[in-house]
């Protein structure tokens, strides 16, 4: 697929990247001009919402960036294709975020950690104490109880007044005057939502693909990972859990994901039968590292990543090493003391876009720096900066990018998030 | 005959004080080729004279192996042999005043300067790591230095230098309760036979990740280099008397990405724990706080460098 000329009219653009979305196979819906020959297209939505900000995608940023946007007063729709919300914290079973801190002191904190927090205090667990030096960098890593965790956010977006589609996935973006119009489909549902900003929280920035916009992904991704537990009691929010290698895990569709989850529970399968032993917990998802990434109006390498460069318009802090998953394993390359990568604004917003920001492993980056950038705290902290970005642009009836870097650090602030000191870099 | 037998006993008593001289210089001073390469020729000369002695003396020598006390002198060579090939501790330390033959072992010296210590265990890999002193180093009361490496599970796998006394171990807890536990699981593999990585319980969480051995050599001099483990080299330092914990300073080697110099980063301060369920003693590190003043200016920089063969 062509990335869209800069000077391409909107719509035009629009039509062509749709047609060339679909020929490269993904689930999406034809132009206007071809919705006349396509029945499912004819039929009225049966449920519509006006919006301010419309977040795809519950998973580990998408449901703190609804959070964040509602609890900013903005009008807020979630859509999760799946039956809950914290994605690779809860459906993946990676119930140990990480990391908060870095060198002694929490450089993440915010909605991401007010649920951790909340989960494990309320699960009598215990919070890693950041003034120990941790002699593996997962030694930080916060045990969660996964059940827990996916109530309490469900919880805090309704308290909130975030509303949540579940089961449902935006099958056409159109932009419109005032920002967007999508529609999104679920097994019984059509539900077409106007809105002035959508925050991405896909994993692999699926919107983003829709609309055309350049996306990079590597010939072979990393593998993914099948939690489980077997011969053992799984103690959630105390211990860690069994999990196997999915190579060739591919979040890139659900035709690939149904095939690495398959793969991954034929091989516990085998493991059960060729071990005797008991399968006490199973995962419902391969928890997947890497799919599409954006090309951002800045891209983050690995160099930014190791030299901690704190960039002009960073708007959250990130921590851990280059942890890049291979076939024979993952070496671990720790950061050099005292080093805090940075986020950009900048590397959230597909380049050339407006009305459009992403959070989470999608975000512009290198393979390297994203093999950092893409654990959860970093994601949550990606995912509320995204939340209040979009929400000032909403109110202000601009687009993230334009939107005074002041104004977003100071609410990100009011809401309990640590944000880089520019001024004093 | 009697011209002939003095001429082979003075000149097998010359070369004997030549040889003598070389051989200390060779000791005392640094590599030479000319002082080791006249000790060396001047001893094959020595040997071929030796040979002239006993057949000029073969009567004498006859009857000091007939009624001589041969057993006690045989025994005695045989002892020296054996302590100078096995060169335990006190016969390192003396070797390790050489400044020829000293290299190849470790050498461990503090000064006004600071602290240096090298290690050779092969003439492919030679370690130097220089400590100069900051302003908080107290040189008339010099400040304890353990030296240790561990592998990247953070298990002990060999300390380098040791404190003297009981002094240096309480003064370092955090090396002393690393050694402690590498020598109890040491112990207990060798009574059970085990792996010592399996008595050590290491971790299996990080699976993926090689971790296991604890021979040094696999670390230092891999057979196969791109195959190698990464591992840590850690210094602890405490200086008497100022009323501060010591200090944790550690840097990783990694022989796929060697480096020649690289620097020592200060990590921490060891903390006593809670014993453990097991109740056994548990000392971790912690972050630097503003509790500290003067032993953070002990150390200006602590240099590892890293010299290694083809």
């Amino acid at each position: 697929m062509k990335p869209p000329k800069p000077d391409t009219n909107r719509r035009d653009f629009l039509q062509k990247s749709v047609f060339g979305t679909a020929a490269a196979g993904l689930t999406i819906a034809s132009t206007s001009h071809a919705s006349a020959q396509a029945p499912a297209e004819a039929l009225e939505p049966e449920v519509t919402n006006d919006v301010d900000v419309l977040v795809v995608g519950g998973g580990t940023a998408g449901h703190v960036a609804a959070i964040q946007a509602a609890r900013a007063g903005a009008k807020t729709l979630l859509v999760e294709r799946g039956a809950q919300l914290g994605g690779t914290t809860t459906t993946g079973g990676v119930a140990f975020p990480g990391l908060f801190d870095a060198w002694g002191k929490q450089v993440i904190a915010g909605i991401g950690w007010e649920i951790v927090k909340e989960s494990v205090e309320m699960d009598g667990g215990t919070i890693p104490d950041f003034s120990k030096v941790p002699q593996r960098h997962w030694h930080n890593q916060v045990f969660t109880n996964q059940f827990l965790y996916a109530l309490l956010a469900e919880e805090k977006c309704t308290e909130a007044g975030v509303e949540i589609a579940y089961y449902e996935f935006p099958e056409k973006v159109t932009e419109s005057d005032t920002g967007w119009t999508v529609d999104c489909i679920g097994f019984g549902t059509r539900r077409r939502v106007t809105c002035k900003q959508i925050i991405d929280c896909t994993g692999g920035a699926e919107v983003v693909g829709m609309l055309g916009f350049p996306r990079l992904r590597e010939e072979e991704r990393q593998p993914g990972s099948y939690l489980f537990m077997m011969g053992e009691e799984h103690e959630p929010g105390r211990n860690q859990i069994h999990r196997l290698y999915v190579h060739g895990a591919d979040s890139t569709n659900s035709r690939t994901v149904t095939v690495a989850n398959m793969t991954g529970r034929k091989s516990i399968l085998e493991k059960v039968r060729k071990e005797g032993k008991r399968l006490m917990h199973l995962q419902p998802e391969t928890g997947f590292r890497e799919s599409y990434r954006i090309e951002g109006e800045t891209m983050v390498t690995v160099n930014d990543y190791r030299t901690g460069r704190v960039f002009d318009d960073a708007i959250s802090y990130a921590f851990y090493p280059v942890d890049l998953h291979t076939k024979t394993g993952v070496k671990p390359k720790p950061l050099d003391p005292g080093t805090v990568p940075t986020i950009p604004l900048s590397a959230l917003i597909p380049k050339g876009s407006k009305n459009i920001i992403v959070a989470g492993r999608c975000i512009s980056s290198d393979r390297l720096a994203n093999s950092g950038l893409r654990v959860q705290a970093p994601c949550m902290g990606m995912g509320q900066a995204a939340g209040v970005a979009a929400t000032l642009a909403a109110k202000a009836g601009t687009t993230p990018l334009d939107v005074s870097l002041k104004e977003i650090h100071a609410l990100l602030k009011e809401h309990g998030q640590i944000v880089p000191d520019i001024a004093t870099a | 005959m009697s011209r002939k037998r003095s001429l082979v006993s003075l000149l097998t008593a010359f070369s004997f004080l030549v040889l003598s001289v070389t051989g200390v210089l060779a000791f005392v001073r640094p590599f030479s080729i000319q002082i080791v390469g006249l000790h060396a020729l001047i001893g094959f000369v020595f040997i071929g004279l030796i040979v002239l002695h006993v057949v000029n003396n073969n009567g004498h020598l006859g009857r000091y192996l007939k009624r001589g006390p041969v057993r006690m002198s045989l025994g005695a060579v045989v002892v020296l042999a054996g302590l100078f090939f096995w060169q335990p501790s006190p016969i390192k330390s003396v070797l390790g005043l050489s400044k020829n033959i000293g290299p190849s072992l470790d050498a461990y010296e503090i000064d006004e300067l600071g602290m240096s210590y090298r290690y050779a265990p092969d003439p492919g890999y030679q370690m130097a790591l220089t400590v100069r002193s900051g302003s908080g180093f107290d040189t008339e009361a010099p400040p304890h230095f353990a030296i240790w490496l561990e592998n990247a599970s953070h298990y002990h796998i060999k300390t380098l230098h040791t404190p003297p006394g009981e002094e240096g171990r309480t003064a370092l807890p955090y090396w002393d309760f690393k050694l402690r536990g590498w020598e109890k699981a040491k112990r207990e593999a060798e009574k059970s036979g085990t792996a010592l990585a399996d008595e050590a319980g290491i971790d299996a969480i990080s699976g993926p990740t090689q971790n296991s051995s604890f021979d040094p050599g696999d670390y230092i001099l891999p057979g196969n280099a791109e195959e190698s483990l990464p591992y840590r080299l850690l210094l602890e330092i405490n200086q008497p008397g100022d009323e501060q914990a010591s200090l944790v300073y550690a840097v990783e080697i990694d022989n796929i990405d060697p480096r020649t110099f690289q620097l020592l980063d200060l990590v921490g301060y060891p903390k006593r724990e809670e014993d453990d369920d097991d109740g056994k003693e548990v000392w971790s590190l912690y972050y630097i706080d503003e509790s500290f003043g003067s032993a953070l200016d002990l150390i200006d920089s602590a240099l590892l460098t890293i010299e290694r063969g083809e």
